[in-house]
């Protein structure tokens, strides 16, 4: 097998390595958000978006300062998005390339800038596009969900046969996470796979923005194409580019833009007149051919993006301006991750990898579609119907890339309150219904819900100590009534805090969180003094 | 939670095969208990001072007193055959460690398997459905590692949909239908082995409150009335024996507590999962007083329903300390 291909399913195969570490919550040392954090234009847009610079960021660096002197091996050699993009290619049969798509490499350039130009205005467009965060939602979000209930069926089938025909127990379970917009990414990824019957690589060639952030830096790599003087002109090398770097009718000269060094007319040349030599040969010396738009259409671009982040700062759910005060409409469920910074700076860092949705081991953190608005499009919201939070995890804030979920010890992460439970009267089986139910009670780890005795009930009911509640969700979770719980869990009285302890913050705002908290049940009792849960003689 | 069948039209033919399995097995269970019956008829209780008691108990560390009143009732052999499936129960629902008394006791858990293996059982499962995470009530619990070296054990946090079996619940009197742990209802013997604690909806939680640890569904037992529902279920899942682990005995804030924990060093054993939860309710104090068996709601159902006896007062009672 040539030496690319090798290193590209390396490096997928480590890229679903560290995505299956998150799932698992093992971490052997390692970044899991690395590949995350190489992504040129994450890195970028998230910076200019932000307006801050974090450390973490180094890989991104790395890349984009190796790219002219190696060109877009990123794209090449790297990047799981783009060997996810070949394989389809390979399976599917991607079509040859035909003349002039040339001239629709520059959209990427158009997408680059668009994304730019909202990050100036402070709005993060980049994860419309940004390969790695597109990739790990397809793999994180809806491959391993498939594999897991491929592997339930399998053991459905394996006991059932057990069941009829004898043979050995078949132990253990599969847990198969559920997420919501997978919609969205099976239509995004066929559209791509199936665009490879317009050509090879179709993503990179002409929409992915790394790619054009990287080709803006490799327009003279110091390791580059070279073709001598023994090219006869044949243009086999033209036709199999799967960049379509080459000029059809000039096959000695190379978009270097656009080539990821794959190598493949170095192979393929019957003269074997292709090379690709360091440094400054007299080959790169010569006039080389450019696929850039030009300065005009790159500020449209610019422009369109800063417009397009205009309005959506001008919406009505837009934070723009309203740090406080009235007249904000914001969601009124909305639960955002334990520890997330404040929304504003939340929307503008989180890249919407879904790398949080798949380390939560609950499946409790979803992607939204529109109840943030635009600008809120695939962030994360706890669901506690579907899990709740557990006290003795931080998984989400550990793998965030861009810390968007801040990363902090589990005990300072349970101040992070994500929200305060209420309870629907008129839902509660105790309060309603005058049935003895305690669940919420029961599975509060906080123990912020009591039972208490109120006049004209028979049976105690739960009232909710909101000091005591982190909004973890388990009562919801848990809450027998079905559809719409009668316990819920309302973003009120989160703690959203860029930096700083939770703790310090949370006990200065007088709350009371502890796994510690003694139990009293002795006042739950009936009428005539029978402890909870006995009848009267 | 998910109710998914992978392919309707396949899942109803196994359901068909599986019924049919179902129904000859019943037959043989029916005759196995006809046969008890009758012997137990010609084994008048009074009679000889070897016939077991109604309810053993036993004072001591969890694993002696184990073994000294299982002695009482006729030794492990009486209930577990050479190659049976067993199925023990016990509570491992929280991710308290044990010393809080929300759990079964790993020791006792443990002894009891080792038992069943002694006595021939084919297989032992421990098996639970935890409300918190499976992974961390089996290990906090301390029964994982307590059975994990036993040959021919093995420990479930029985969470996933496709362990259990909808079925119908004949003569309910509140909850009709409801899915089963496979693994229980396949079970030759059933074992119950619950730690006595007090809950607040239903006074106690003993052997039959623990047998929704067995059931899938347990939001529909809130919705409709949680103590008839327990009986209800108790039709179909009676355990063959029933141990119950007064090692510590949570006295008050249960079922999860913290709470005040009597250390009272007792195992209680009977055939008979009423008279057994009956004995262990007036046996202790909750919350400081003492309560008769009738004033725990599903125990009086149970008894009205004639699934056992809680006339702890006519029933043969016998004590040792190992």
């Amino acid at each position: 097998m040539q030496f690319r291909r090798i290193v590209q399913i390396a490096s997928l195969v480590f890229f679903l390595f560290l995505l299956v570490c998150a799932v698992q919550g093992a971490t052997y040392g390692i970044a899991l958000d690395l590949f995350l954090r190489m992504d040129p234009l994450l890195v970028v847009g998230t910076i200019v978006g932000s307006r801050a610079f974090q450390l973490s960021f180094l890989p991104a660096i790395i890349v984009l300062a190796v790219t002219p002197l190696l060109g877009r091996v990123f794209c090449g050699y790297i990047c799981p998005m783009g060997t996810t993009i070949c394989g389809g290619d390979r399976l599917l049969g991607a079509s040859k390339n035909s003349k002039g798509a040339k001239r629709y490499h520059r959209v990427k350039f158009f997408v680059l800038l668009f994304i730019i130009g909202a990050a100036l205005f402070g709005v993060s467009f980049v994860f419309f596009a940004s390969p790695i965060p597109l990739i790990t939602r397809f793999y994180g979000l809806l491959i391993y969900p498939v594999v897991t209930l491929v592997g339930d069926m399998g053991l459905r089938i394996g006991r059932s046969a057990v069941e009829l025909f004898g043979g050995p127990t078949i132990e253990g379970t599969v847990s198969v996470p559920h997420y919501a917009t997978l919609f969205f990414i099976l239509v995004f990824f066929s559209a791509l796979f199936f665009a490879s019957r317009v050509s090879r690589r179709f993503w990179c060639r002409y929409l992915c923005p790394s790619g054009a952030l990287l080709a803006l830096l490799s327009r003279r790599p110091v390791w580059h194409r070279a073709v001598s003087s023994d090219c006869i002109d044949c243009g086999k090398c033209a036709s199999q580019c799967p960049m379509n770097a080459i000029p059809e009718d000039s096959p000695e000269k190379t978009y270097h833009t656009e080539c990821i060094i794959c190598r493949k007319c170095e192979k393929i040349c019957p003269k074997d007149a292709v090379t690709f030599p360091f440094g400054r040969t007299k080959e790169a010396a010569q006039e080389m051919p450019s696929l850039s738009p030009g300065r005009r259409q790159l500020i449209f671009s610019g422009l369109a993006g800063m417009g397009a982040a205009a309005v959506s700062l001008t919406s009505l759910g837009s934070l723009y301006g309203q740090t406080g005060g009235v007249g904000i409409v914001e969601p009124p469920m909305l639960l955002r991750p334990p520890a997330a910074v404040p929304e504003k700076e939340f929307l503008s860092l989180c890249v919407r990898c879904g790398e949080c949705m798949t380390a939560c081991p609950a499946n409790a953190l979803q992607p939204i579609w529109f109840d943030a608005g635009l600008t809120g499009l695939f962030s994360p919201r706890l669901v506690p119907r579907r899990g709740a939070c557990d006290p003795h995890c931080n998984r989400c804030g550990t793998v965030c890339p861009t810390q968007a979920i801040r990363e902090v010890p589990v005990p300072d992460r349970r101040w992070a309150k994500v929200g305060t439970a209420m309870i629907y009267h008129q839902k509660c089986l105790a309060w309603e219904q005058q049935k003895r139910c305690m669940v919420c009670d029961e599975v509060c780890p906080y123990n912020a819900i009591e039972f208490q005795k109120v006049e004209g009930n028979p049976v105690p009911v739960p009232v909710i100590h909101e000091e005591r509640c982190t909004g973890c969700g388990l009562c919801e979770h848990h809450c027998p009534v079905r559809n719409q719980a009668a316990i819920v869990v309302t973003p009120l009285g989160a703690l959203r805090e860029s930096r700083g302890s939770f703790e310090e913050i949370g006990k200065r705002q007088e709350l009371d969180i502890s796994l510690e908290h003694k139990k009293d049940m002795e006042n739950q009792g009936n009428e005539e003094g029978t402890a909870p849960g006995f009848d009267a003689l | 939670m998910s109710e998914k069948r992978w392919n309707p039209v396949i899942q109803r033919w196994f359901d068909k095969v599986l019924s049919r399995r179902e129904f000859l097995k019943s037959q043989a269970v029916g005759g196995v208990v006809l046969a008890a019956g009758a012997s137990g008829l010609l084994r008048p209780g009074t009679g000889f001072a070897q016939s077991p008691p109604d309810i053993a108990v036993a004072k001591g560390t969890p694993a002696r007193a184990l073994r000294a009143a299982m002695k009482l009732m006729g030794g492990m052999g009486a209930f577990v055959k050479s190659g049976q499936k067993v199925l023990i129960k016990p509570n491992m629902s929280f991710t308290t460690k044990p010393e809080m008394a929300a759990t079964t006791n790993p020791e006792l858990v443990r002894e009891l398997a080792i038992m069943c293996r002694e006595a021939g059982a084919g297989s032992v499962i421990v098996a639970d459905y935890p409300l918190a995470s499976a992974d961390e009530c089996l290990a906090n619990s301390g029964i994982l590692d307590a059975c994990k070296n036993i040959d021919g054990t093995r420990v479930v946090g029985a969470t996933s949909d496709a362990l259990y079996k909808e079925m119908n619940i004949p003569g309910a009197t509140t909850l009709t239908k409801n899915g089963f742990l496979k693994d229980a209802l396949d079970a030759d013997v059933l074992i119950a082995v619950p730690i006595a604690k007090t809950h607040a909806a239903t006074g106690v939680s003993l052997a039959m409150k623990g047998m929704m640890g067995l059931v899938w569904d347990r939001r529909v037992m809130h919705q409709l009335n949680l103590s008839p529902c327990i009986v209800d279920i108790c039709t179909v899942l009676k355990p063959h024996l029933t141990i119950i682990d007064a090692s510590r005995v949570l006295s008050t804030n249960g079922p999860g507590g913290p709470g005040k924990i009597l250390v009272e060093n007792t195992v209680i054993a009977s055939r008979d999962m009423v008279a057994a939860d009956a004995y262990a309710t007036s046996a202790f104090e909750w919350y400081g007083k003492k309560y008769l068996p009738k004033q725990v709601q599903y125990i009086r159902l149970a008894a009205e329903r004639g699934l056992g006896r809680m006339d702890i007062e006519n029933m043969t009672v016998q004590k040792v300390t190992a």
